[in-house]
């Protein structure tokens, strides 16, 4: 019986071509697309869940309460005494361990010198991710100071081989350190991942300032686990006071409390203390776009089946005659639609395996299909039932269900209560779902086209910054003076940080005429010295840039339109701002400038001249020359003077574009998947055009005698396609209008929507399906009604 | 072997009932070949499916070998018809996608007759009916007589007691009836299968044995026919 099912089954979709092709390509395409963000859900849904333990490893947060003890703000950042404080308070924790950022750290040995991302921990780390050691004792790694961690990679960059135990690391140029253990890679979905791990106690030998206790720079990430069966909510209560006890403050303002670390990643967004999401979201959205995609592709198959059910049903009538059972019908068609299913899933794995590389490009990531993983094939298999079941569900099901006599007149009825056929609703399902994705690429695209034509207030054109490292710190003035003598550069300033992005704000300033809550306003502050506005081409509005030979702009201050305007200075220049301990008078006002977020408002910003904290050297290139010559000479005099460190110069436009990287991902995105959603619906409106003409051959030839026009011909087979699109229309557009403007809210830099998208989504959407429609329509007109009817 | 009482059927259209038999009281023996005759409209058909186990009257007592089909569940009755009852239609209603032999052996497969009987089944019936050599051939490479063939073939595989057979020759020339009706004659006299066929045709008629005219649902005339081929 299964055999003979089964040779019937793939006569079935060798007979019928086009049905098959169109099935198994659109469920092959739908598949591979939703494998693809399936794997990008179970990469996310990994994350900080690679290194055992995962149940009591925690993070450490602090709440901050305001004046009413209510919860005002949230941080993963903690002081530098408070993990030390825990620890010897709390017998709970097991192990704790303090965490820097990552920072690009230079590492070197011999002729090999190069940076990666390196952070400085506590040795507990080693013993609360269990890391897989190639090489190295991870309670002993870091016994000494002077001792380095590597990653495999590193190991082999560095040393040519991983085999590197014991062997010397030259450190930032600061200090030889000795390789106490090789890790394997850490993968890309670990929150606290690395090239290097350095000794907590080295950043302090090395920076002197970070071992001082101070309780009150929330600066630092810290990792710990709990004992076994302890209660983190209970924990939570004993530690919550631990702050304020070891400050003597007498109200509570800052609490800390540990996160379990699984949650931090998806659920690390907190508003007023409590937990509402995060990178979750983009999840659910992924979630949402691969089964919408599964369900368009299994639609198609649904729809071709009950668009081939007349036929079906005089089978059905056969078989039911000739003795078949309603099981052994199911049994029938649900096997058919397996076969389907599991050449399609063979065809979407290679598709999968083919775009893989690309996806992994859009989305920064490194999936791939673990062949040898039992849970991988678990998947596979539920998402072949799955989609079997779901596609063939409706033959199986309501098919096996005809009377055997009516099935064989033909008179079989498939209407709904609602005037549409099981099928138009189906179609306006699919349509629907790809209506709201083309809206919502439309809103997207032209958000991000907003955000990237947002005025910078400084050009970035051959702007170009490098690091402010080693001898570059002590002769400075010399190196400048080369460069501008060279004639490769127009301008250099140094500056706390880069003037791409927003990297340093700060409380605390005073200026005459404030109100008591103005000191709680946040200023964007860079930190320089000379030809800063001149060199990233600011406008001034009022006074002058720091300049050379004027003494008195050493404690000067340079403020921004918005600052000037949120201060409620009349008459700002010469006005005295205290910061930092001095009086520094305004030497100049500049137009605002954009350096957080393209997204959000602007801030009022200050420019306070200050020597000694500069990261960053930019530069504007001679744009009478040519850029790489330019560059090439900027090379030469850094390397001449900074021989140990490698030249990294950055062009800030790029920098700047990267600020958009996630808008402009979700943006191709979209793109991808709405056209991907289109062309699958559009196979599926295809075949329904198909086989709705091949029913009516009949009434077309008798029309035809009649004397009916071809055009009027197609325009009687595609009207009723066209309706169900703009029912489709009419039910999507709100919800992608809802849609987007909920997620258009997170923004404080956005557009309107406006109707422009819904008319160009309504006209394209119209058109498509028109244009695959008609094609059908018109080879059934053309054909001869003779042939059509003599075999009536 | 077949026992009608007070079969009734009709279907109710916005409150009003159409009959399309009434009051339908038969018995049929084993071994009988009864034709059903009358004008279109007339329920030939709807009586023959209720025959069949097809459809289901409205009122009215069917007792089918002893067994009260009425009362009986859907299980039993496809067990019943499986093992009782073939079926030939007039549009021959083979499965397209099948060969003939897998035509042929359909009926097989469904009451779970084991592979070595089943080929060797097949392989008799194709004999019988000299189509061994058109055994791999798909229905639409068949002649309409042909397939009426395997329709009957089909039928005959699972061996049956009854044929209902509805108007089997509405589709042939003239030549190819006259073969399945003789065909039909020979199982009756030779093998004892009851066949109950619809047929407008008095020609056919006559190779039956009783002749049920039916007019507007109800049974005019019930007649036995002088064996005159």
């Amino acid at each position: 019986m299964f055999r003979i099912n089964l040779k019937i089954a793939l006569r079935n979709l060798l007979k019928h071509k086009t049905a098959s092709l169109i099935n198994i390509s659109g469920l092959a395409i739908g598949l591979a697309a939703s494998l693809m963000l399936l794997l990008y859900v179970q990469y996310q849904w990994s994350y900080d869940k690679q290194f055992g333990n995962t149940e009591n490893t925690y993070h450490l947060m602090v709440n901050f309460y305001g004046a009413d003890k209510s919860i005002t703000g949230t941080t993963p950042q903690a002081s530098n005494v408070l993990p030390a404080v825990l620890k010897e308070e709390r017998p709970e924790i097991e192990h704790i361990s303090r965490v820097l950022w990552a920072s690009r750290r230079l590492v070197a040995s011999g002729q090999s010198s190069f940076k990666v991302e390196g952070r400085y921990a506590d040795p507990d780390l080693l013993r609360i991710f269990k890391f897989n050691y190639m090489s190295g004792n991870p309670d002993k790694a870091f016994d000494d100071p002077n001792s380095i961690v590597l990653t495999e990679s590193t190991a082999k960059r560095l040393f040519g081989s991983a085999d590197v135990l014991n062997r010397t690391v030259r450190f930032e140029n600061q200090a030889n350190l000795k390789v106490t253990a090789v890790i394997e890679d850490l993968p890309p979905n670990f929150t606290y991942g690395f090239e290097c791990l350095t000794p907590w106690k080295l950043y302090e030998n090395l920076n002197g300032w970070p071992a001082e206790p101070n309780w009150g720079n929330y600066s630092y990430f810290t990792l710990l686990t709990l004992k076994n069966g302890t209660d983190h909510n209970a924990f939570n209560q004993k530690i919550k006071n631990t702050i304020a006890r070891h400050t003597g403050t007498k109200n509570l303002d800052a609490a800390p409390f540990v996160y379990p670390l699984e949650k931090y990643h998806l659920y690390g967004h907190f508003t007023n203390g409590i937990a509402d999401g995060g990178q979750i979201e983009q999840v659910r959205i992924f979630i949402i776009l691969a089964l919408g995609i599964l369900a368009i592709a299994c639609i198609n198959f649904m729809n071709l089946s009950t668009a081939r059910s007349q036929k079906r049903a005089k089978e059905v009538g056969i078989r039911k005659t000739i003795g078949a059972s309603r099981g052994s019908l199911v049994m029938q068609f649900l096997l058919e639609s397996f076969i389907l299913t599991i050449v399609s899933v063979l065809i979407a794995i290679v598709l999968v395996e083919l775009f893989l590389p690309a996806f992994n490009g859009l989305l920064n990531t490194k999936l791939e299909i673990s062949y040898a993983s039992p849970a991988n094939w678990m998947g596979f298999i539920a998402l072949i039932t799955l989609t079997g079941l779901t596609a063939g569900s409706y033959p199986a099901f309501f098919l096996s269900s005809f009377n055997p006599v009516q099935a064989l007149k033909k008179a079989v009825a498939l209407k709904n209560n609602f005037g549409l056929s099981l099928r138009q609703t189906l179609v306006v399902i699919q349509f629907g779902f790809a209506i709201v994705l083309i809206v919502s690429t439309l809103i997207l695209y032209q958000q991000l086209q907003y955000l990237k034509n947002r005025p910078l207030g400084y050009d970035t054109n051959a702007l170009v910054e490098m690091p402010h490292e080693g001898n570059l710190y002590l002769k400075f003035d010399l190196f400048k003076d080369r460069l501008l003598n060279s004639g490769a550069v127009s301008a250099v300033t140094q500056s706390s940080g880069s003037i791409a992005f927003q990297n340093s704000n700060s409380t605390g300033f005073e200026w005459k005429g404030m109100a008591q809550a103005d000191k709680k306003v946040s200023f964007d502050l860079i930190q320089t010295t000379h030809d800063f506005l001149k060199t990233m081409n600011i406008r001034l509005i009022a006074g002058r840039d720091f300049t050379k030979g004027r003494a008195s702009d050493s404690s000067g201050i340079m403020l921004n339109e918005t600052a000037v305007k949120r201060m409620g200075i009349k008459d700002p220049l010469g006005q005295l701002v205290f910061f930092n301990g001095k009086q520094r008078p305004v030497t100049g006002v500049f137009a605002d400038v954009l350096w957080d977020e393209p997204t959000r408002n602007q801030h009022p910003m200050a420019i306070v001249f200050n020597a000694e904290n500069s990261d960053v050297i930019t530069m504007r290139l001679n744009n009478s020359r040519g850029i790489q010559e330019n560059l090439d000479q900027i090379t030469k005099i850094t390397k001449e003077m900074n021989p140990d460190f490698p030249v990294e110069l950055k062009f800030v436009d790029t920098l700047v574009a990267e600020k958009v990287e996630h808008e402009q991902m979700l943006s191709v995105m979209s793109n991808l998947f709405a056209g991907l959603c289109i062309f699958v619906s559009c196979l599926g409106l295809f075949g329904l055009s198909a086989f709705s003409a091949e029913q009516r051959t009949k009434e077309i030839g008798v029309r035809k005698v009649l004397g009916a026009s071809v055009t009027g011909i197609i325009t009687l087979l595609s009207v009723s396609f066209v309706k169900t699109v703009m029912i489709a229309m009419l039910l999507a557009m709100p919800v992608g209008y809802l849609v987007m403007d909920n997620w258009l809210m997170q923004f404080d830099y956005r557009i309107v929507i406006g109707p422009v998208v819904f008319i160009i989504t309504g006209l394209s959407s119209i058109l498509i399906a028109l244009l695959t429609v008609s094609l059908q329509a018109y080879r059934a007109a053309r054909t001869n009604p003779v042939d059509a009817l003599k075999y009536e | 072997m077949i026992e009608l009482k007070n079969i009734e059927k009709y279907y109710a259209n916005k409150g009003v009932k159409s009959y399309i038999l009434r009051h339908v009281t038969a018995s049929i023996k084993q071994g009988e070949f009864v034709s059903i005759m009358g004008p279109s409209g007339a329920g030939k058909s709807t009586l023959l499916n209720i025959l069949g186990m097809l459809e289901e009257p409205t009122y009215g007592q069917y007792e089918f070998m002893g067994e009260d089909i009425t009362s009986l569940n859907e299980r039993k009755r496809i067990e019943l018809y499986r093992n009782h009852i073939g079926f030939v239609f007039q549009a021959y209603h083979l499965i397209d996608e099948m060969t003939v032999a897998e035509n042929i052996e359909a009926p097989l497969l469904y009451k779970k007759v084991s592979g070595a009987e089943r080929k060797s089944r097949v392989a008799d019936v194709l004999d019988r009916f000299n189509m061994v050599a058109k055994k791999d051939l798909f229905p639409n490479q068949l002649s309409g007589g042909q397939q009426q063939l395997v329709g009957i073939a089909r039928a005959l595989v699972a061996q049956p007691s009854v044929i209902l057979a509805d108007e089997p020759t509405g589709n042939l020339q003239s030549a190819q009836a006259l073969q399945i009706m003789d065909l039909f004659k020979k199982l009756n006299q030779e093998e004892g299968i009851t066949i109950i066929q619809v047929t407008h045709s008095e020609v056919n008629a006559g190779y039956g044995s009783r002749i049920l005219h039916l007019l507007d649902g109800v049974i005019k005339e019930d007649v036995t026919v002088e064996q005159t081929v």
